[in-house]
């Protein structure tokens, strides 16, 4: 199915597969919240005084 | 699905780790070796000749060493036991692009005001009509048209992505768009630092130039970098991306606009017809919630100052945030240069070459125009 294909910022990849350790661009943008959560957590924690 | 498909993102981390660790380590080692050594070489008598001359920072340098990587060290492909590695870049783009977020102020994007708004839109509507008729006076492939139309328009690949199964376009015409746009992209990624600095622009300039008049948004901050790596509020790379932030936010319109064009100029079998609504709700990237909701953090102040111009200095937490983005952008760009592929691009040729370039060109070139005859008009956020 072309729409399993498609999502992915690889040049001219999207023939050939994605570029995405996720299950589709969703996933991937709901993981990048995720990471940046976690990363503030840290950061906040890092420099709480 | 096969098991082995459907282990999850957690299941694949594992095999992540050798390509992780070498994006990691080329950040590593471009950022406190080779930087550095730039920055006081000695050359023609000059201190820093290298930097001053090329302009190379560690953004340009990231992604010069990830497209070395595939198309020298590793022949065109990137070896299995680092494919997954550098499937992780998007994840620390994205990431990246959400801590920005830190960089603006609610306040600040109001400010940013109606003429920004106009430019931008008056951007998207202009490429899309142009690709609309140069594929129509070319004769290309309907569905080919409308991928291409959102991808000149809006953020290259996300919205060729969002747009291909509302205009029933099959993956090769998705992977022709973005070989093309992403073609054009890294041709504009690597001169216009160069023109910004001919031309005397300052970061509010260039930033409303390259995020209105690059494609693609790893392009448009990948450029904003290139010219200025540092990033704070004012910055290339603050004023490029909450520009190319705010074509982003069109993607839902946009496609709409081509999906009716598409469907009314096509006869098609009662019951195939498919949803808007759920096309929409499916492909818009959520990821520009994450940056819109650090926006509001920043602006009700949860990590002290934000460091705007004029106001108090940024707070400690506020400092290691934006210090944390630059290696997470770092790090993510050197997997996007391993993903250009030069064959690919040799392929991307013919009829959406031809309009890819010259809407893209045109785009690109207009843009500057308009920032450099408005640009005493440009509001600093």
């Amino acid at each position: 199915m072309a729409e399993d294909k498609i999502g992915s910022e690889t040049v001219a990849s999207a023939a050939k597969g994605k570029m995405t350790l996720f299950r589709d661009d969703r996933q991937e943008d709901i993981g990048a919240i995720v990471f940046s959560a976690l990363l503030v957590a840290i950061i906040v924690l890092l420099t709480m005084k | 699905m096969s098991v082995a498909e459907d282990i999850g993102f957690f299941g694949k981390l594992p095999k992540a780790l050798p390509g992780l660790a070498l994006l990691v380590g080329t950040m590593v080692v471009i950022r406190f070796w080779i930087e550095p050594w730039m920055g006081n070489a000695v050359i023609l008598d000059q201190k820093g000749w290298l930097i001053k001359v090329t302009h190379l920072n560690y953004i340009l340098l990231g992604i010069i060493m990830g497209l070395l990587y595939r198309n020298v060290l590793f022949g065109g492909k990137l070896p299995d036991v680092f494919a997954d590695g550098f499937k992780l870049s998007r994840l620390f783009i994205k990431t990246g692009i959400i801590l920005l977020g830190s960089l603006y102020t609610v306040q600040a994007i109001i400010k940013l005001g109606s003429m920004a708004i106009f430019l931008i839109g008056g951007f998207v509507v202009l490429s899309i009509v142009m690709v609309l008729w140069l594929g129509k006076l070319l004769g290309m492939d309907r569905s080919m048209t409308g991928v291409m139309a959102n991808a000149c328009s809006i953020c290259g690949v996300s919205a060729a992505v969002a747009t291909a199964p509302a205009v029933e376009a099959k993956a090769t015409h998705v992977a022709y768009a973005i070989a093309t746009i992403l073609g054009f992209g890294i041709l504009t990624m690597f001169i216009s630092p160069f023109i910004g600095h001919a031309l005397g622009l300052n970061d509010l300039q260039y930033g409303a130039w390259v995020g209105t008049g690059i494609l693609n948004s790893g392009q448009v901050l990948a450029a904003c970098l290139a010219f200025n790596p540092n990033v704070a509020p004012g910055t290339a790379v603050s004023v490029g991306e909450i520009w190319n932030i705010m074509r982003v936010i069109s993607i839902p319109f946009a496609v709409f606009a081509v999906t009716v064009w598409y469907w009314a100029g096509k006869e098609q079998p009662e019951g195939t017809k498919k949803s808007l609504s759920t096309l929409l709700l499916e492909k818009f990237p959520v990821f520009v919630l994450g940056f819109l909701g650090m926006v509001l953090l920043t602006s009700i102040g949860a990590f002290g100052d934000a460091g705007i111009k004029g106001g108090p200095p940024a707070s400690a937490t506020i400092k290691m945030i934006r210090d944390w983005m630059q290696w997470i952008f770092g790090i993510g760009l050197v997997g996007m240069g391993g993903y250009i592929d030069f064959k690919e691009l040799a392929q991307a040729g013919g009829k959406p070459l031809k309009v890819g370039l010259l809407v893209g060109a045109t785009k690109y070139v207009l843009a500057l125009i308009v920032v450099m005859i408005i640009r005493d008009h440009l509001v600093e956020i």
